[in-house]
């Protein structure tokens, strides 16, 4: 039983990052009807950052955890900017084929600048063992972490102005501009939240797997189904689904295989769409 | 205190308004009759800031407005309540008024003051201040979209349509707040199919057919109009 429970908490701390970068696509997707496939991509560019701050340029990773947050966040808004905003009244394909050349961009970018997979080293490196439980703290920051920015997320957007503007813009843009929101202003803003949250959960990751040019693409994948699955531009869909897969993908892996781990979650999210097409929760109209 | 000169409006590569020339003054209460698709919508959506014209002027107050964006527009002190309301659907009603005055925010008493008004003309709103404006009924969307284009204290307040689809026990209910609002000191344009009930509650009136304005003339003149009363009468 405590080995069940012990896998149980690695799937949440695996869900936390599937969690904190699903969020930020489902916020992206709400406000601008897009699929920014190069999410994941510039998760990628959180870790490297924070590798070329904490091994290189040898700053404290606590200090680079907010300092890769902004950074990624200025990232986020830049990209709306000058990839997504001129293509805002475009054909949907349109914008499809500028996240897929930006995905491409960024990761032969990197691959050529550090072609081999780099890693950072745990701010502590401990692990727990009480009552049957074996953790490695790192896991127990990763979430924490996730769970401390969820709820500051959902106290943001509940509780605030420019939080309500941002579901305001999701719910019905042109209203949004006629009740004298700037709706570019918001979209931006979505970039940087969603952005910075990305960059929060490869900071928090990274110092437990290898930092590589390719890491944002799997991630990227099983963060749009846990979008679909959660039921577009839903926020507890988001958590929900992440957690689930987190959790699923852990099982897999104690009782199954390592190797057939995505194959696993990825049937089971299949399974779940087959009974529920429009995903668990309610999203967009 | 609204002029639009020679306004010409495309949406994508159709023209739909081919060059409105019209003219309000403070305190009125003017219809914009037309059939469906005649362009009253566009009309509407352009002074707003939601379209821009390909040619002419439109000015408020004295001041160029064609080329800035809707939320500027706003706080210039023109509001749109848009067909189809336009409303957040899974946003609190109380949430969607507070929206409403979203460019206010830092005069916290005017907008409690503006919150009290409009809770006055729409009791209702206050009674289903929780309540998610999606599961309202259609009348009292058409009522929170109302009031929360008066959140933002405008001086000119188009109103698209508000009758569009509602039981006539409901528009004869908007049909007089519209006048009680007008008599608070807001000037209103307000675009209708239906010639008779607008014309009943307006001072003056215009005629837009095929994006362009046809006629236009006091209430008691397009009332007793031949052409009107065929049109959009029925009688
Ligand atoms: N989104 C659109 N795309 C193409 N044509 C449109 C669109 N919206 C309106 N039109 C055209 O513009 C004209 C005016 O429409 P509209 O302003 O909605 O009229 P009204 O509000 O008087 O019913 C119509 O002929 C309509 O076909
Ligand atoms: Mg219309």
């Amino acid at each position: 039983m405590s080995f069940f429970l012990n896998q149980v908490v690695i799937g949440i701390q695996l869900g936390s990052q599937y969690v904190m970068v699903a969020l930020g696509l489902t916020l992206i997707f709400g406000i601008l009807d897009i699929s920014h496939f190069a999410h994941g991509h510039l998760y990628m560019l959180g870790a490297y950052l924070l590798y070329i701050l904490t091994a290189l340029a040898k700053v404290n990773y606590w200090l680079a955890l907010p300092l890769c947050m902004i950074a990624l966040a200025l990232g986020g808004v830049i990209v709306e900017r000058l990839v997504y905003r001129p293509l805002r009244d475009q054909p949907h394909i349109n914008t499809f084929i500028a996240a897929i050349g930006l995905f491409l961009f960024l990761e032969t970018l990197v691959r050529a600048v550090k072609p081999r997979a780099v890693s950072v080293s745990k701010p502590i490196d401990k692990t727990l063992s009480f009552a049957g439980f074996t953790i490695e703290v790192q896991r127990l920051i990763v979430i924490a972490g996730a769970v401390a920015l969820v709820v500051l997320l959902h106290l943001f957007i509940k509780r605030t102005r420019m939080g309500t503007a941002i579901e305001a813009v999701a719910q019905d843009r042109e209203g949004a501009a006629l009740v004298g929101i700037n709706v570019n202003r918001i979209s931006m803003l979505t970039f940087a939240i969603a952005t910075a949250l990305a960059a929060a959960a490869a900071v928090l990751m990274a110092p437990l797997a290898f930092i590589s040019p390719e890491m944002g693409s799997v991630l990227i994948l099983k963060a749009f189904v846990i979008v679909v699955l959660g039921g577009l531009g839903s926020m507890q869909g988001a958590i929900v689904g992440g957690y689930l897969l987190g959790i699923l993908e852990a099982l897999a892996i104690a009782y199954v295989s390592s190797a057939y781990k995505d194959v696993f979650a990825f049937a089971v999210l299949i399974l779940i769409l087959a009974i529920r097409p429009t995903g668990l929760f309610k999203g967009r109209d | 205190m609204l002029e639009l000169q020679g306004v010409y409006c495309n949406i994508g590569k159709h023209e739909v308004l081919h060059g409105v020339s019209l003219e309000m003054e403070q305190g009125e209460l003017v219809c914009m009759l037309g059939a469906n698709g005649a362009g009253k919508s566009t009309l509407f959506r352009t002074i707003s800031g939601l379209l821009r014209p390909t040619q002419g002027s439109i000015t408020f107050e004295g001041e160029v407005i064609s080329r800035i964006r809707p939320d500027a527009i706003v706080r210039k002190g023109i509001s749109l309540c848009p067909e189809g309301r336009k409303l957040f659907p899974r946003l609190s009603v109380k949430k969607n008024l507070m929206m409403g005055a979203y460019s206010r925010y830092r005069e916290k008493e005017e907008v409690a003051a503006a919150l009290r008004e409009v809770y006055e003309l729409f009791p209702i709103l206050e009674e289903r201040g929780e309540q998610e404006a999606g599961t309202l009924s259609g009348g009292e969307q058409q009522m929170l979209a109302i009031g929360r284009a008066l959140m933002s204290q405008p001086r000119l307040l188009l109103l698209d349509e508000p009758s569009l689809g509602l039981a006539p026990l409901v528009v004869t209910r908007i049909m007089e707040t519209i006048v009680d609002i007008n008599r608070r000191g807001i000037t209103i344009m307000l675009s209708e199919q239906n010639a008779s009930m607008a014309l009943s509650i307006s001072t003056r009136g215009y005629v837009l057919e095929n994006g362009s304005i046809v006629l236009e003339g006091s209430a008691e003149e397009l009332a007793g109009n031949e052409e009107v009363k065929k049109a959009y009468i029925g009688a």
